[in-house]
């Protein structure tokens, strides 16, 4: 079980969540990407954290499922696995809004209004707080530490992408921009 | 070990005083040797060195800084201090930042008063607490089987951790999260029942993992102890018996590298209700002319027991859980008399401890089934022929489940019964002559053999219910009535008589044997080895 949510997690559990068949991620293609990973390393523990990364890319979160295929893919225990899992903030253990925005609050980015940025995403996507997800599962908003354009304040990543210079009225138009 | 085939030793000074170790031996283990105590968390020796908790920081002469006793292995000529005021300050610290989030609660904890926690905060931490933000508060988890977690209490050491993934080897523990956040996870939908699990309970060095079964049963310093032996199986773990006022409340592993290094198992650990329970053979019985079987005092019911079994053949049906001195007691009498010894014993599936060489719960699940073969005895699988003028001398068999039909068809064709037990099973009770009440295995001294033939003494741990007495006692006293054998008066001295007459005992003394038990003397022979892993290949 996990303890949430206390300070560490981000992202916190949705108050809907539609249990969906797991899918298994690790089949075809994949399963070659994930063969070329391993064949860099000595042993297959060492390729634990790009796995959990290609089954948040495929899921949007890494579920209990995931952790079992996971450590039964790498020869690992489920509970090793989820000491990983859980230890680094950036998977997440709860499903999350199809666009997932980061606001960089740090010293810089918050001299420069990053607060008010974050309100701007809070409104416009309808999520009220950070880390809860809307009600339609397209959003969520966290605060993240310097994502380093300090000079371009505020940056901002939605999922991979990378925006910055990003003023409250942009934010709203962002959000405008996306499905 | 000699000098001339044992490792290369180093010697070393450690708080001003000399040891002498066997290289690569840790800073922590060389100081236990002289008689220091260096305060530690995540170490145990049991366990693989893991050096998380900083606890162990000692000062060694010439070192930049100071050294984890439990991950430092001794050098030539080393100089360790324990207690300069720079590790002194060091594990002050640490106490410090392990008690910020800890909830202080040790009045309401099943830990206190056998935690180190508390024990070196009182020897070496801060007086008062410093720390006025909240703390991190966490639920209270049932981690499954009979292990319970109180995260808030938990020092993070991760002797669980390590217990379950390198010794257990059923990894289902884990760190979780991190830094002030991190707590002992479990896998989802995989719990503690691992019939070892329960040894986290006793490697917490804090109140985190509790006992279901003992949760507020006793406060640790309430308990009275004595070293016994389980008998839960035939592997014979070393125990400590745990009572307030006279009754068992838990029962703990004690520590033998030959045996069962620092653990035990469920089966043995959780099983001793029996051990207290009330409807105990309490009072010598002797049946009446009428027939009737009435109370009788001791010598009149020795005298009558006597009067049954001599000038008959005797045969003896002994419990798998009677101590070697009592097998040889009751042995006389049949050896002596031309009869045969019997005994069964409830057979379950093994279950290894993989970390531990040849340590496992044992198929055969009593303690003393090697004694009993060893001094004669055989199991039940061939029917005894007993005669309608013969004896049958019942041993604590409880004579529950599968009676054997010879013992039945012999009652029905007249065969005095003598029954010297610990209870006074329903079924026998109609049939038996005299009953002669004894005292179970934590009401007495005596020996078992474990399955490698090890002999271990156990000690008396509670006071006898009603007159039951020793069974060693009782045994000597009806053999020496019936004129089989004669003057014993301590348990001593019977195991002295078996030594002597019986060839695998005779290297061996009861003082000897002192807490940690010796090998008979043709273990390998018997074939009681352990099986070598070429063996298994």
């Amino acid at each position: 079980m996990t303890y949430g949510p206390s300070a560490g997690q981000l992202v916190r559990p949705p108050e809907h969540h539609h249990e969906t068949p797991y899918v298994p991620v690790f089949t075809g293609e994949r399963r070659e990407q994930l063969d070329t990973i391993l064949s860099r390393y000595p042993t297959k523990m060492a390729a634990l954290l790009p796995a959990l990364w290609m089954v948040q890319d495929v899921h949007g979160w890494v579920s209990e499922q995931a952790v079992e295929e996971v450590a039964q893919v790498l020869e690992l225990s489920p509970a090793y696995v989820k000491g990983v899992l859980s230890f680094y903030t950036m998977y997440h253990q709860h499903p999350v809004g199809k666009h997932f925005i980061q606001v960089c609050t740090t010293t810089p980015c918050n001299v420069c209004g990053a607060e008010d940025v974050v309100q701007a995403f809070l409104d416009a996507t309808g999520c009220g707080e950070l880390g809860v997800t809307s009600t339609d599962g397209r959003f969520t908003v966290i605060e993240v530490e310097c994502l380093g354009a300090c000079g371009f304040a505020t940056p901002i990543m939605i999922n991979d992408e990378f925006i910055e210079s990003v003023t409250p009225e942009r934010a709203a138009r962002i959000v405008a921009e996306r499905d | 070990m000699s000098d001339t085939t044992g490792p290369k030793m180093v010697t070393l000074t450690i708080e001003g005083r000399t040891a002498v170790v066997p290289e690569g031996t840790s800073i922590i283990e060389a100081a236990k040797t002289v008689g220091v105590l260096i305060p530690h968390y995540c170490y145990h020796p049991g366990l693989p060195v893991a050096g998380v908790c900083r606890m162990c920081l000692v000062d060694v002469e010439r070192f930049p800084k100071l050294a984890p006793a439990c991950a430092t292995t001794v050098m030539e000529g080393q100089v360790v201090h324990v207690h300069t005021e720079k590790a002194r300050e060091a594990r002050t610290g640490v106490l410090e930042f392990l008690l910020i989030n800890h909830p202080l609660d040790c009045p309401v904890c099943d830990q206190a008063g056998e935690c180190e926690l508390q024990d070196y905060t009182f020897q070496e931490g801060r007086a008062e607490s410093r720390y006025e933000e909240p703390k991190r508060f966490n639920p209270v988890e049932d981690f499954g089987g009979d292990v319970m977690y109180v995260p808030n209490r938990c020092i993070l050491c991760t002797r669980c951790v390590r217990f379950m993934g390198e010794v257990a080897e059923d990894p289902v523990l884990n760190v979780s999260e991190r830094g002030d956040r991190a707590f002992i996870g479990k896998a989802e939908g995989h719990d503690l029942t691992n019939v070892w699990a329960g040894n986290v309970v006793d490697l917490c060095p804090v109140g985190a993992l509790l006992s279901k079964d003992f949760l507020n049963k006793a406060r640790a310093w309430e308990l009275d102890r004595s070293a016994s032996i389980c008998t839960g199986c035939s592997q014979g773990c070393n125990i400590t018996v745990e009572t307030r006022d006279n009754t068992v409340v838990r029962l703990k592993p004690r520590s033998n590298p030959a045996v069962n290094e620092y653990f035990m198992c469920e089966v043995g650990r959780l099983d001793y209700r029996w051990i207290n329970r009330r409807d105990r053979l309490d009072q010598p019985q002797v049946r009446g002319d009428g027939g009737v079987l009435h109370v009788a005092d001791w010598e009149a019911a020795l005298d009558a027991a006597a009067a049954a079994l001599r000038g008959r053949r005797v045969h003896v049906l002994a419990s798998a859980n009677a101590s070697n001195e009592a097998l040889f007691l009751a042995g006389e009498l049949m050896r002596t008399s031309g009869g045969r010894g019997v005994f069964r014993v409830a057979l379950g599936d093994e279950a290894p401890l993989p970390g531990v060489p040849d340590l496992s719960l044992r198929a055969e699940r009593a303690a003393n089934g090697t004694g009993a073969r060893v001094l004669g005895y055989e199991t039940l699988s061939t029917t005894p022929t007993i005669a309608a003028d013969d004896a049958v001398l019942v041993l604590d068999d409880s004579l529950e489940g599968d009676v054997p039909d010879a013992l039945l068809e012999a009652i029905a064709r007249g065969a005095v019964i003598v029954h010297v037990g610990t209870t006074l099973p329903a079924r026998i009770a109609p049939l038996l002559q005299v009953a002669l009440p004894i005292t179970n295995h934590t009401e007495e001294e005596g020996t078992f053999t474990n399955l490698r033939g090890r002999v271990q003494r156990f000690l008396q741990s509670r006071t006898a219910p009603g007159l039951a007495r020793p069974s060693w006692y009782v045994l000597a006293d009806l053999t020496e009535r019936v004129g089989v054998t004669s003057g014993f008066g301590t348990p001593a001295e019977v195991f002295t008589a078996i030594s002597s007459v019986h060839p695998a005992f005779s290297e061996l003394t009861y003082a000897q044997l002192a807490l940690r038990g010796l090998p008979i003397l043709d273990a390998t022979a018997r074939g009681l080895d352990a099986p070598t892993t070429a063996g298994v290949a």
